[in-house]
């Protein structure tokens, strides 16, 4: 059985060194505040995607593609393929619950200036029935199929010029009028939705880019996707709008990752650095108290022990400073541009629990290093030694 | 003066010092890198020729030109010569780890006369419709030669059965200004037509931009706006800008990511100014006796204040110094991991300077606690203080 010092020591001591643990508390704590502020960014931006992906919806893209931007059909083999694929499950009118859509990037002006990529989708009716009431609207109406109305995500009129309900928005030179705000969470919340046939006519793009259709329940879209690959009508590359909007993040979670990675390791290396100062004087100061542990009976390894606890309590101190800087971003708008479709998307900030469980671990894990040597070095002294020091 | 003292101060705790220095090695590395991102982003924009301009749809940059609009440019006064691109956006390896860019074989490098030829010969570009040039950078990250063929995926321009597209070096360049990405691939456009109206290959046939070369002493501006008025009623309207303004629209699509580095390089700036903060407090406390001493000797407050600031400037600027050194060291594996999203990373002198001068910033404001606090020193109480 070890007999550790009492742990309430180290805690107390903690405090009676105040200033210089508020300083290395807060060093910890805005190491790990970048840390969380980068990983709340991925949240924010990879949740906006994955939670909106369902699993028994099918996304048809032309083999090779990547993205809808760079898939195309021909009006009639896309028709073709809907027909053709009895896995699309049928409305109530025995009609197969599959849409065309076009989608092409515009340039518009954004509020605050500069101009930005908007996604502009033109939808058949059997779009709205797939979304379900996932598709909401929040504002004005729904366009009228076969007008030139529109209806714009509920990011958009806060960001982009002329996307109020009642403004004229002009694609190439066809004008359209915004009649209504959707909500549908995900990164539709930043585009323009409208009828397909007249965004075509607009757009002078007779191809659509890809084909929605919800599956029938217990389909299995691998061996959907594999059937289509090298099918001879018409060839398809099909995934689950799940995987399909998984797909679209790799790109920035790929980078954010990293960017957070580097930072995170090497802003740590200069924690662990002042961690480990902060211990060195915090045990100097206390050599005297070391060596009446060790002359009192208390064995090296147990005293080892107690301060590498005090080193990691001195890492979740700063863990939580972390945290609390970090929250305030929660919930924060911002926009940046998803490369994988070059279009800028809007989402928020978010601070999960994942976000900040990683923070105080990770501020721990710092503590805990930078105590390590501070620590045997305390528990190695000489009792003579230490206690001869006045 | 004793600067023999300020030498043993920071010798007095080797271990601490050295550790000192090193999370200062580490905050002005990642300041230097951070400053760097930021420089290399704009780098496309500043470093634009202003003898070029670009004409793009207004539409969207997605929507490619009429063939005919080639000619009809040329037709204008004030342009030179108007040379084709189109963006490929292929694959290597399964990955986006370049770009490719079909381009007028006869135009190109005289368009752009900053892309000079270091291997190979810019003529074999004109004779082989399967040819491509590619950049220094390109080459070293895979090691691709001239006589090399370099298979590409499609993306937009897909073959039957999902084939790769198969180039043939015949040179590599390297570019004399930052606006030419040397991690690029450029390859004969018409050997992308004719394929696709061979029906080898499928996607939409046109042309991405035209960048239109400058007759000498033509005014850009002008001739940008006979361009649009040119095309205002034709089947695609234009948007004509100088090279700078379209490289501009890349960056804006960023967003908030530079906001968001400069907030990163806050936030390490600010833990390397506690973690300095500390050091030099705790030295500041354990010097109490020594300062007593020298003012019973009959130093000034001066030379105790001094002593501190300069002890804790002597630690930034090493610091600081082998930081940037790092920085510098770093430059080349680090350039050629990141050449996708920081096609120049280059440390500049404007960027160690920058480096250097944080480093001696937090070297002066965190010495000054513990200085002012040496300078106020009574040598009698000094003197009973323990350690």
């Amino acid at each position: 059985m070890l007999s550790l010092p009492p742990l309430s020591y180290n805690i107390r001591s903690l405090f009676v060194r105040w200033s210089s643990t508020l300083l290395t508390v807060i060093g910890i704590g805005a190491t790990v505040a970048v840390l969380a502020g980068i990983l709340a960014l991925q949240q924010g931006f990879a949740s906006l995607y994955s939670d909106a992906g369902r699993e028994d919806v099918a996304i048809f893209l032309r083999p090779g593609a990547t993205s809808e931007g760079e898939s195309a059909f021909q009006r009639e083999r896309a028709e073709i393929l809907i027909k053709g694929t009895p896995e699309i499950a049928l409305d109530g009118d025995g009609q197969p619950l599959a849409s065309g859509e076009i989608y092409l990037a515009v340039r518009r002006a954004k509020l605050d200036g500069g101009e930005t990529n908007v996604p502009i989708r033109g939808v058949q009716p059997a779009s709205f029935a797939i979304a379900g009431e996932a598709f909401r609207i929040v504002e004005g109406e729904n366009f009228t199929p076969g007008s030139n109305e529109v209806i714009v995500g509920r990011a958009l009129p806060r960001r982009i010029q002329n996307c109020q309900v009642g403004q004229e928005i002009v694609f190439n030179t066809t004008p359209f009028t915004v009649v209504g705000v959707f909500d549908y969470e995900g990164p539709f919340q930043s585009e323009v939705w409208g009828d397909i046939d007249r965004m075509s006519e607009a757009l002078k793009r007779p191809i659509w880019n890809r084909v929605l259709a919800r599956v029938k329940p217990g389909t299995d879209i691998e061996a959907l996707a594999e059937r289509l690959e090298d099918d001879k009508q018409v060839p398809a590359k099909v995934l689950s709008e799940r995987a399909y909007l998984t797909g679209q993040t790799k790109i920035l979670t790929a980078l954010l990752y990293i960017l957070g990675g580097l930072l995170g390791s090497v802003m740590g290396v200069a924690a662990v650095f002042t961690g480990t100062n902060t211990m060195m004087s915090a045990i100097a100061a206390r050599r005297r108290e070391i060596g009446i542990l060790l002359a009192i009976g208390f064995r090296p390894f147990p005293i080892f022990l107690s301060f590498v606890f005090e080193a990691i309590v001195l890492g979740l101190l700063g863990g939580v400073v972390g945290c609390l800087m970090v929250m305030p971003l929660h919930g924060v708008d911002t926009g940046t541009t998803n490369f994988a479709t070059f279009t800028e998307v809007a989402f928020a900030f978010r601070v999960t629990p994942t976000v900040l469980g990683t923070a105080v671990i990770f501020a721990c894990a710092l503590g805990l290093v930078g105590g390590l040597i501070p620590a045997a070095l305390a528990a190695l002294k000489d009792p003579v030694e230490a206690l001869r020091h006045r | 003066m004793p600067w023999i003292l300020l030498v043993k101060n920071i010798a007095a705790h080797p271990f601490r010092t050295f550790l000192t220095i090193g999370s200062l090695i580490v905050a002005v590395f990642l300041l230097c890198f951070l400053k760097t991102a930021l420089v290399s982003l704009q780098a496309g924009v500043n470093s634009s020729a202003s003898n070029r301009l670009i004409v793009q749809s207004a539409v969207s940059l997605f929507v490619d030109l009429p063939l005919n609009y080639q000619t009809k440019i040329e037709g204008i006064d004030g342009v030179d010569e108007v040379c084709k691109f189109q963006w490929f956006g292929g694959l290597y390896r399964d990955q986006m780890q370049f770009a490719q860019f079909g381009i007028d074989a006869d135009r190109f490098l005289s368009a752009y006369p900053e892309v000079n030829v270091i291997a190979g010969d810019a003529k074999d570009l004109e004779a082989r419709r399967t040819a491509c040039i590619i950049g220094t950078k390109m080459a070293d990250a895979f090691g691709f030669q001239v006589g090399d063929t370099i298979p590409i995926q499609g993306t937009i321009f897909t073959r039957p059965e999902n084939e790769p597209w198969v180039f043939d070096v015949v040179a590599i360049y390297e570019s004399t200004s930052p606006n030419v990405d040397e991690n690029t691939m450029f390859f004969r456009w018409d050997y992308l037509d004719e394929t696709l109206e061979a029906g080898s290959a499928y996607g939409p046939r046109g042309v991405g931009v035209y960048v239109i070369k400058l007759a000498t002493g033509a005014d850009g501006t002008a001739v940008a706006r006979t361009v649009d008025e040119r095309f205002a009623n034709d089947s695609q309207r234009v948007q004509t800008t100088t090279e700078a303004e379209f490289q501009r629209q890349f960056v804006s699509m960023l967003g908030s990511v530079p906001t968001f580095l400069s907030s990163i390089g806050g936030g390490v700036l600010f833990a390397i100014f506690l973690a300095v903060l500390n050091t030099m407090l705790m030295a500041g406390r354990e010097r109490t006796r020594d300062l007593g001493v020298l003012k019973a000797l009959g130093f000034g407050n001066a030379v105790a204040f001094t002593l501190l600031i300069l002890e804790s400037l002597l630690i930034c600027t090493i610091g600081g110094a082998l930081g940037v050194g790092l920085a510098k060291l770093t430059e080349a594996p680090l350039g050629s991991g990141l050449r996708m999203i920081l096609p120049t990373y280059v440390i500049g002198s404007e960027t160690a300077i920058f480096g250097m001068g944080l480093a001696l910033g937090i070297g002066v404001v965190a010495g000054l606690a513990p200085a002012w606090r040496a300078a106020g020193l009574k040598p009698v109480d000094a003197l009973r203080s323990e350690a």
